[in-house]
């Protein structure tokens, strides 16, 4: 079944210089960067392999802080 | 065109270029490019047509290294950033040091975690050098305040030194293939043996094409144990080091330049351990004449106190124009310049975001 970590792979063939800025060289993704599935944050469901089916939407959010 | 002065002011919100006439009455002031985004390295590579240069440091997205050909009115992006094979198992963290390599488009790349990456085309691509980058002593470095930062590569022809904190001082004698730890005499106050062969918190080392084989070094001073262990001199190629700090308030600091036209002619700014700012809280650079032999306090237009900045290790620069400026630039966003070496201080900038680096060129 498709989940987050394959998305992202795909993310990494199709738009390397995209992917660099979610996920850094070692797969992990960035600190400030949040993923959700439809509504819910991955962190709440079950990280990169929270699975992924026909419809969800995936968003990819940075996070909006600093000073 | 005559010739003009730019200075590249790396900061915590971006890079700002700064350009005057050789007079350097006035500097106009561009940026920030990057905005928003810490830059800790910045090069003027002015080998043919003049490239800036600037790290992009970003916690959000990764690093970056931006490029400007046209004397920094615009910055772009190069195709690719220094980053860490997969199998490697590390991270980017952050870009330290940005230095020409021996090729004609060659970029040599200081990062954190500490490692060396090159690059043959002007910063499109980039390569690790795994001489340093896999030496056995590299996963037993480990971070300073500033986090575990290679900030330091000299070119010296076949001869490579580079800064590590902490790691210390290491020296390739075959062009960057490979390197040995080379400390000794330099001292690790914060350690239970205070001279080990590698794993010092050296701040800066700097030198001068016309003393073949001297070196300076800002050392992570401070300690009485050690005393005198924060400024270090070497005359055999960095591989032994001595104290030059007698005369100093303080051997802790950060940023050590040699000026530009008289190898013997160095400059530091001592400050306090504890509040890492100056002395006494009344800000001077020192200036030795004699290689370290005997030091000056240079305080002319400087605040005469209650001044708590702290100059950051690649926070000062000296142009080299016939009579050269001395510039830093303070935690505190303010930027100085120092006429005749030094002699009489004036605020360039005031109100910067806190200031990270400072590089002068004349071009």
């Amino acid at each position: 079944m498709p989940d987050v970590r394959s998305a992202l792979r795909a993310v990494e063939e199709s738009h390397p210089h995209l992917y660099s800025s979610i996920c850094d060289e070692t797969g992990a993704v960035r600190r400030h960067v949040n993923l959700f599935v439809n509504t819910l944050h991955v962190r709440d469901r079950n990280g990169l392999d929270t699975p992924l089916v026909a419809g969800d939407v995936l968003t990819i959010l940075p996070s909006v802080s600093g000073g | 065109m005559s010739d003009r002065v730019v200075l590249m002011i790396g900061t915590k919100k971006g890079v700002f270029v700064a350009e005057a006439p050789s007079t350097r009455r006035k500097f106009a002031l561009r940026g920030p490019f990057g905005a928003g985004v810490g830059v800790n390295a910045t090069l003027v590579d002015t080998r043919g047509a003049t490239r800036l240069y600037a790290s992009s440091c970003n916690p959000f997205f990764g690093m970056k290294v931006l490029r400007s050909t046209d004397l920094g009115k615009t910055f772009k992006e190069t195709k690719s950033a220094p980053a860490f094979p997969k199998e490697d198992g590390r991270a980017m963290a952050n870009i330290w040091s940005l230095e020409p390599g021996p090729g004609k488009k060659e970029l040599w790349a200081g990062v954190e975690p500490a490692a060396l990456f090159r690059s043959g085309d002007g910063g499109d691509t980039w390569e690790k050098v795994p001489g340093i980058s896999d030496h056995d002593h590299a996963r037993k470095w480990t971070p300073g305040n500033g986090g575990l930062c290679m900030h330091t590569i000299l070119r010296d022809g076949n001869r490579v030194h580079l800064g590590i904190s902490t790691g210390g001082h290491y020296l390739s004698e075959d062009g960057g293939q490979t390197f040995k730890a080379s400390n000794q005499g330099v001292a690790c106050g914060f350690l239970p043996d205070p001279y080990p062969e590698f794993g010092q918190c050296v701040h800066k080392i700097v030198r001068h094409d016309a003393a073949p084989g001297r070196l300076y070094m800002q050392n992570h001073g401070g300690f009485k144990e050690t005393k005198g262990g924060g400024v270090l001199r070497s005359d055999d190629y960095g591989r032994t080091w001595k104290s030059i700090a007698k005369g100093l308030p303080s051997d802790f600091g950060f940023p050590i330049s040699v000026h530009p036209q008289d190898a013997d002619t160095v400059y530091v700014m001592p400050l306090d351990t504890s509040t890492r700012s100056c002395p006494e809280a009344q800000p001077a650079v020192w200036r030795s004449e004699n290689g370290g032999g005997a030091w000056k306090k240079l305080t002319k237009g400087l605040p005469p106190k209650d001044s708590y900045f702290t100059i950051l290790r690649d926070a000062m620069d000296i142009d080299d124009t016939k009579s050269p400026a001395i510039y830093f630039g303070t935690t505190t966003g303010r930027v100085w310049m120092g006429r005749d070496g030094g002699e009489k201080f004036e605020c360039l900038f005031d109100a910067l975001p806190p200031v990270h680096c400072v590089k002068a060129a004349v071009v």
